[in-house]
């Protein structure tokens, strides 16, 4: 159960950062250099790799277990709540639905203002605008995955997870725009909120000293509550929303 | 965005009230274990605890939205 779980969550969670960074390396490789955006975007990987093999080991190897369990749950549950809260009120219409796709419309919009590079020298502004979107989605990745990678037996889903989502992501960006509108994002991130949670719940229960009832399953039973508490919340904000629609005339 | 600024909203989210309300639900379950210890209900029962105290938290980061409904 947690390796699955594990898996889908770092499949996801990934799979979804790396489709925003897609969005705009694609936004500026269609509107100014595909090579520039391509190196923009590969320097900010390197930075992504260092600190991934900096940021991993110093947790696993330098906090002991019980306070890493805490530190692993407390990290999880700041994404997941975030998450989650936001998914609740998209399901709910209170805010405007995930797009990667309006992301990099909007990329675009803002790259076509900036005036064209010399033919022959280096574009900085598209080198600099795809390192930059691709290290600030890529940092979440890195945090979402090592902690995910962290606990016990983690490392092997997360990172199946984490490559099933790079090559999903590749795929979709070799087809280009199409199917990035056909991605229901805001259920996607919903369901990640959930996972992330309840992983959360999970591992800073245990770093406090509480065992769960049946191991792992706990897992599926604290995201079925979870489930059922947002979708609670989901309705009751649909309604309000419903009431005061009909309150304007 | 400034770095410092991005940081933030990195970590905390968009919202204080979301890591507040966690951050209380965490000191109210370790307090609720120092208070039962490690003999009583708590082993079994305190993981129900903080989930409780967590959707607390996530419905009053909703607060806003709920109060307008």
């Amino acid at each position: 159960m947690a390796f699955t779980l594990t898996l889908v969550g770092a499949a996801l969670a990934v799979g979804l950062e790396l489709l925003e960074a897609l969005a705009i390396v694609l936004a500026v490789g269609l509107t100014r250099r595909f090579r520039d955006a391509v190196l923009g975007a590969a320097a900010a990987a390197l930075v992504l790799t260092l600190l991934a093999l900096a940021l991993g080991p110093l947790l696993i190897a330098r906090v002991p277990l019980e306070p890493l369990r805490l530190v692993i749950g407390v990290g999880l549950l700041l994404f997941g709540l975030e998450w989650l809260r936001k998914g609740v009120l998209r399901l709910a219409g209170r805010r405007s639905p995930s797009s990667s796709f309006r992301e990099f419309v909007d990329e675009r919009e803002a790259l076509e203002e900036l005036p064209a590079p010399a033919p022959g020298t280096a574009d900085w502004a598209a080198r600099a605008i795809a390192f930059k979107g691709v290290l600030l989605e890529g940092i979440e990745v890195i945090l979402i995955v090592t902690v995910l990678a962290a606990r016990p037996g983690g490392l092997a889903p997360a990172m199946i997870g984490s490559a099933l989502a790079l090559l999903a992501v590749l795929a979709v960006g070799y087809r280009l725009r199409a199917p990035l509108q056909r991605i229901p994002e805001t259920h996607l991130k919903y369901v990640v909120g959930i996972v992330l949670s309840a992983f959360g719940v999970f591992f800073a229960a245990e770093g406090l000293g509480a065992s769960w009832p049946f191991d792992d399953l706990a897992l599926a039973y604290i995201a079925l509550i979870v489930l059922a508490v947002s979708q609670a919340q989901v309705a009751v904000l649909t309604r309000g929303e419903r009431r005061q629609a009909k309150a304007v005339p | 965005m400034s770095a410092a600024r991005y940081l933030r909203k990195l970590v905390l989210g968009e919202t204080w009230s979301l890591p507040a309300g966690l951050a209380l639900a965490l000191v109210a379950t370790a307090l609720a274990e120092r208070l039962v210890g490690p003999q009583g209900w708590w082993p079994a029962g305190g993981g129900f605890v903080l989930l409780a105290l967590v959707l607390v938290a996530l419905t009053a980061s909703l607060a806003g939205a709920l109060k307008r409904c």
